[in-house]
């Protein structure tokens, strides 16, 4: 779960794939087309003579700036899109009531889900985490359980341990539950244990 | 499930973001600038060039319709156009991946098609007393493919197995909705 800017990417994608289809049709215009040929000798030697005519020094590092400039660019983009996957810090606050205040600290909640988890002969192994979508924070829980068990058993298993955390520290949690296939339950032996 | 923020962590989770596309286009790109860069400047400061001097390398694409064979920038255009169109299709394309959406009331499930498949097997090889490795459960976008390979000799009620695989595929509520196709695969018994 993550906040990278998708359109942001495809976008670069789409950009770059329309200067790749316009210079591919540029090469097959100027090898097929009668004329070609002399057309891109007269515009690129146009270009030439407005770059000369620029000066040497002027022409060089005017391009240089220009090839900066556009490298920023990239690693601006290229940065955002990397930084988009950071976490979220797990945070939960308590509820106050005649006899105090309870505070639940980020890592009990995590871990309490984990240990809840980990108990159960079918998840192999359980991930929990915390985004931001939105600015709201979701609780992420992402299991692996063994091969061949009933995903909507799975979820509902975890659907409980969430509502069970959720009246505990009188916070409603928003999550999201992902259930994975992976090289661990493929490897892992079957359960077989007969119900 | 109504909260739109579970509706956007479901959308991206079961789509490709394309970052890794994307810096791979970037980093080619800012190789090529350096490159050029470093050129440029090692001319301007009257150093060897690495490769070609840009006069030089401008001259070379002033001249090369006639330096070069007509063939040479059609072959050219083609490698272009085909990296654009790959480039293009990778834009645009969803990039669904093989997951889907278990409805699930207030909260967002998103399942591996692993997962769906493994569990869709185990279920009817328990509900038909088929052994489990005779059967093969495929599980795409929009289809769920059930192939069955009972022993010789045994005989398999088709319309119950499909009802079967129908009621438990129904039960996981999978968002986009799946067709279940059932085969039942005969050894060919008659020894050639």
């Amino acid at each position: 779960m993550n906040a990278t800017r998708r359109g942001l990417n495809r976008f670069i994608l789409f950009l770059v794939a329309l200067v790749l289809l316009g210079l591919g049709a540029l090469a097959l215009a100027v090898g097929l087309l009668p004329g070609g040929t002399d057309t891109w000798t007269t515009v690129m030697g146009g270009f030439q003579g407005w770059l000369e005519s620029l000066g040497r020094d002027s022409a060089g590092w005017g391009a240089v700036a220009a090839f900066v400039v556009l490298a920023i660019i990239l690693i601006v983009i290229a940065s955002a899109a990397v930084r988009g996957r950071r976490q979220a810090p797990l945070q939960s606050t308590g509820s106050a009531s005649d006899a105090g205040r309870i505070t639940v600290t980020d890592g009990f909640a995590s871990e309490a889900l984990k240990n809840a988890l980990a108990e159960r002969d079918e998840i192999l192994s359980s991930r929990i985490s915390a985004g931001e979508i939105k600015n709201e924070s979701v609780l992420h829980v992402a299991v692996t359980p063994r091969q061949n068990t009933s995903p909507r058993q799975v979820a509902e298993h975890v659907d409980t341990l969430v509502t069970n955390l959720a009246a505990l520290t009188g916070q409603n949690l928003r999550a999201y539950i992902s259930i994975h296939s992976g090289l661990r339950a493929k490897l892992a032996r079957d359960n077989t244990r007969v119900h | 499930m109504t909260d739109t923020v579970l509706r956007t962590v479901v959308r991206r989770e079961t789509h490709s973001p394309r970052t890794v596309a994307m810096l791979v286009v970037v980093v080619l790109l800012l190789l090529a600038l350096a490159y050029a860069a470093v050129e440029i400047i090692l001319n301007l400061t009257g150093a060897q060039p690495l490769l070609v001097s840009p006069g030089e390398a401008l001259n070379a694409v002033v001249a090369a319709p006639t330096a070069l064979m007509p063939v040479a920038f059609i072959v050219g255009g083609v490698v272009l156009a085909i990296l654009g169109l790959v480039v293009l299709v990778l834009a645009l394309k969803p990039g669904r991946l093989s997951r889907h959406e278990m409805e699930w009331g207030e909260r967002a499930v998103v399942v591996d098609n692993g997962v769906v498949a493994s569990a869709l097997a185990q279920h009817l090889s328990n509900e038909s007393g088929i052994a489990r490795d005779d059967i093969v459960v495929g599980v795409a976008h929009r289809a769920v493919d059930v192939t069955v390979r009972p022993p010789v000799g045994i005989p398999v009620d088709e319309a119950q197995l499909r009802r079967i695989v129908d009621e438990e595929v129904a039960a996981y509520k999978l968002t986009p909705a799946v067709r279940t196709h059932l085969r039942v695969e005969r050894p060919d018994t008659k020894e050639s």
